[in-house]
């Protein structure tokens, strides 16, 4: 047996709540559910406010405004880390240390890489006008794209944590049960983004 | 009793079958649902077809997408039913959360004060 398909003895523990499931993985699709609710409510926002904008002399055009291709190589970027850290974690489970660490840090630069040109497009709508203040249109695009920013940012860092945390024994039950919970914000961030991309973006 | 505990184990940490070969063919439907989706933007640009059916083809095709991502990404399909309660009970307030502040201030402009 190779290192990389060890376990580790001790870190077989699990957490069983009673229905029988990880209740570590049961708090973050609870965790998830509650972030739909708040993400469902920034877009409501966006969307409620959207004739308000329209009304006001201090209107400003989303369409004049919103780059859709660059808009489009961040939702490719976002989807492509999802793939990414799917494979992670069959990689994980499979107990392939080389192709986890490959598949995990793959998720991380795609995270920051959208990171990065989500700055670039915030930077480009400051020197165009758009601001937080500038206008109700600017105030609930901000609002909601920069929470979402901020998720991935957040995920990032928990990637990150993980992978530090496993990559010694990635297929423990508990490593792998790590990767997974990790992966499944990660995935969440994904799907707030194909909601953002064709509700804001596209519509 | 050990291989009940396995069992059991399996199922608690989300053993699934799919294999890479699948993962990246979930990927590749993706990234065609998203050239479509920018097409159909693109060549609306155009007034080709109504509004209203490109904001009806466009919910459809982004449905499809977050429904692939939350079936086979995040394993739901086919992983226990409490997890799908907890998210698509909140998803269901969410989407009607949604529609209802739509019908009830779509066009609305004294909302802001």
């Amino acid at each position: 047996m190779s290192e990389s398909s060890m376990i580790r003895p001790h870190a077989t523990t699990a957490h069983h709540t009673s229905l029988g499931v990880d209740n570590r993985k049961l708090g973050v699709w609870a965790f998830i559910g509650s972030e739909t609710l708040f993400f469902a409510t920034l877009i409501t926002t966006y969307f409620v406010f959207a004739p308000v904008n329209r009304a006001r002399p201090d209107f400003q055009d989303p369409r004049e405004f919103l780059d859709i291709e660059l808009t489009t190589v961040l939702a490719s970027i976002l989807l492509a880390s999802s793939l990414t850290m799917v494979l992670a974690l069959s990689a994980s489970k499979r107990g392939d240390r080389r192709w986890f660490t490959t598949w995990l840090l793959a998720t991380v630069g795609l995270g920051l890489a959208f990171i990065g040109g989500q700055v670039y497009e915030f930077n480009h709508l400051y020197h165009e006008g758009l601001t937080l203040s500038s206008s109700l249109f600017g105030t609930t695009f901000f609002v909601l794209t920069g929470f979402h920013g901020t998720h991935v940012a957040i995920g990032v860092i928990w990637l990150l944590s993980v992978f530090f945390k496993v990559r010694t024994y990635p297929n423990s039950p508990e490593n792998a049960m790590d990767v997974e919970i990790a992966g499944l914000y990660w995935h969440f961030v994904d799907l707030v983004w194909v909601a953002i991309f064709v509700l804001v973006y596209l519509i | 009793m050990a291989g009940h505990h396995e069992e059991h184990s399996s199922h608690a940490h989300g053993e699934h079958s799919h294999s890479d070969r699948f993962y990246w063919l979930v990927a590749g439907v993706l990234a065609v649902v998203t050239a479509l989706e920018v097409g159909l933007f693109i060549v609306n640009e155009q007034h080709l077809i109504a509004k209203w059916l490109e904001v009806t083809l466009l919910l459809i095709l982004s449905t499809i997408k977050g429904a692939a991502v939350v079936m086979f990404f995040m394993h739901l399909k086919g992983d226990a039913g409490i997890f799908k309660f907890v998210f698509l009970v909140p998803l269901a307030f969410a989407t009607t959360l949604l529609l209802s502040f739509m019908v009830l201030f779509s066009e609305h402009v004294g909302i802001a004060g």
